[in-house]
């Protein structure tokens, strides 16, 4: 295989004099992300994210299976990620390298571990059988940022997937398809939301939404990851130069306002989206959702 | 059938990319090549050919294995591999969108899949401008059989349709088949029950369906465009291409 084609000496140093500059290569603001574009499949649970050239496509669905014997009023949901060559050649099939196993990692911190998906809800009999929520992330292009729009694809994934309807009688289970019953958005507790700052110049330099050059020339980074009430779910920070205490309170503080600004993207595009599926007005009388 | 649809050369970090989908599945094909290959992988006289296919739902299994081993048996055949010697030609198709599953006998059959994998990788391996002794068009047919199956069952009564939901829900057997462009057959996959007239009158439609008609085979001919019964499948890539070439061509007018 063969590895990731690094900068030049040259395009290294251009770039890091541009920031000392002031300058982006892209013309950006130091504090914005690219242009975010999301797009929702015809089926329940897909999400297709674009931040600027990074692509990235999340998956859910979702089976009845048994759940853990060790926890018994749990659904199980796991996130998959696998890179392919499609992303870039220096990805090997079968084989993870740094990235992907930061990249799952964060994730699972990010939204399995914060509880964003409430998995108690996904028991349908305690201890014999539950749903197992599966999402898929499929990364297509990749142009730095992949934690960010990884994890605005999910999330957005997950808020948009509906998962079959199901009653109980006795310990006899039926599961409704598609078709015959409206099915059942999944509950979600908050919407977390990654966003990496990376450091240049041992300090002096803060960008947000790093684009894959820079994340090579970079010196460290920190993903904070919020929910848009501002609750910290994780501060990530794997190696690189030391960077001061106060600069993390700056960061947390501009992550709430990128947060925010993004859930509202993601919001926005679900009830289009929403009001797309619903063309005769007739899906508050057929969801079997109760008010909280 | 309908009318597939294609984009290609849409991904940044790949030499050649393509997403295709036609009849529910939706396969976005990246082509990297020649790049360096392995050591354990090089072949001396030839580029080797590497087949990644991931589906859209949990992890590559024996049936991504399977066809994986069509796909690469056949670009082998297509691409001009002595062109680049001791050098990896990568190919990942990654399926984005397959039709719901439902209750038929071919719902773990790896077939359906087939045709629009083929298309796929033809479409990347033409956006990569990659070497190839040919193009070739790919397609799936379902076969219904008058049941029980008798031996001179009249091939008439025997219905060929497209594969889609509707067919595979009456299908007794599938089969998928690949044509060059000069009409030379080039993968035939089977499953099912069939009697060996009933393939070649499958293989005939499938010929139709891929090439067009015999008579109007002929360079230039084109049979009468508008009804979608004499649309071919080469012909589809033929316009798709010429839209590729238009686009990469604006900036000479």
């Amino acid at each position: 295989m063969p590895r990731e084609a690094e900068l030049s000496l040259n395009e290294r140093e251009f770039l890091l004099q541009a920031l000392r500059e002031n300058v982006r290569l892209d013309g950006r603001p130091f504090d914005t992300f690219r242009n975010v574009e999301l797009k929702f499949g015809e089926e329940y649970g897909v999400a297709d994210v674009q931040l600027g050239k990074t692509r990235i496509v999340v998956r859910v669905s979702c089976d009845v299976t048994a759940p853990y014997p060790d926890r018994k009023f749990d659904g199980i949901f796991n996130i998959t990620t696998e890179f392919s060559p499609m992303a870039s050649p220096a990805f090997e099939v079968g084989r993870p390298n740094e990235s992907e196993v930061i990249l799952s990692r964060i994730l699972e911190k990010a939204i399995r571990r914060s509880s964003a998906l409430d998995t108690e809800s996904l028991c349908i009999i305690a201890g014999q059988k539950c749903f197992a929520v599966r999402a898929d992330i499929h990364v297509l292009d990749h142009d730095g940022g992949l934690v960010d729009a990884a994890c605005i694809a999910l999330i957005a994934a997950l808020q948009h997937f509906r998962r079959p309807d199901v009653t109980v009688e006795g310990e006899n289970v039926t599961v409704y398809s598609l078709r015959e019953r409206e099915p059942v958005p999944l509950a979600m507790l908050h919407h977390p939301l990654c966003v990496t700052f990376s450091y240049f110049h041992s300090g002096e330099v803060v960008l947000v939404d790093a684009t894959l050059a820079e994340e090579q020339v970079r010196e460290s980074e920190v993903i904070v990851t919020m929910n848009r009430h501002g609750e910290i779910c994780q501060i990530a920070k794997y190696g690189g130069s030391p960077i001061d205490a106060v600069s993390l309170l700056t960061c947390t503080s501009s992550a709430l306002g990128k947060v925010q600004a993004l859930w509202k993207y993601i919001q926005e595009k679900l009830d289009e989206d929403a009001k797309k599926r619903d063309a005769g007005g007739l899906m508050a009388e057929l969801s079997a959702e109760n008010a909280r | 059938m309908a009318v597939p649809e294609a984009t290609l050369s849409h991904l940044n970090r790949a030499d050649g990319s393509a997403t295709y989908s036609s009849n529910g599945y939706t396969v976005v094909g990246a082509v990297n090549g020649p790049i360096e290959v392995q050591r354990r992988d090089e072949l001396p006289e030839e580029a080797a050919i590497e087949v990644n296919i991931r589906p859209a739902v949990g992890v590559g299994s024996t049936k991504e294995r399977y066809l994986e081993s069509i796909l690469q048996s056949t670009l082998r055949r297509i691409i001009l591999t002595h062109t680049f010697p001791r050098t990896l030609i990568q190919l990942t198709l990654q399926v984005v969108n397959t039709p719901a599953p439902f209750d038929c006998p071919f719902t773990s059959s790896p077939l359906p899949l087939l045709p629009a994998l083929l298309e796929t990788a033809m479409l990347a391996l033409l956006s990569a401008s990659l070497p190839l002794a040919s193009t070739y068009t790919s397609v799936g047919l379902a076969l219904a059989m008058p049941s029980p199956v008798k031996k001179k069952a009249s091939l008439s009564a025997t219905a060929i349709m497209p594969i889609d939901d509707k067919a595979l829900e009456q299908a007794s057997s599938i089969h998928v088949f690949a044509f060059t462009a000069d009409g030379d057959l080039l993968v035939a996959e089977s499953e099912g029950l069939f009697a060996p007239e009933y393939w070649e009158h499958a293989y005939d439609r499938a010929l139709e369906l891929c090439i067009g008609s015999k008579d109007g085979r002929a360079e230039g001919e084109m049979v009468v465009e508008g009804e979608p019964e004499d649309r071919n499948e080469s012909q589809w890539l033929r316009s798709v291409m010429q839209e590729k070439a238009e686009q990469e061509q604006r900036w000479k007018t």
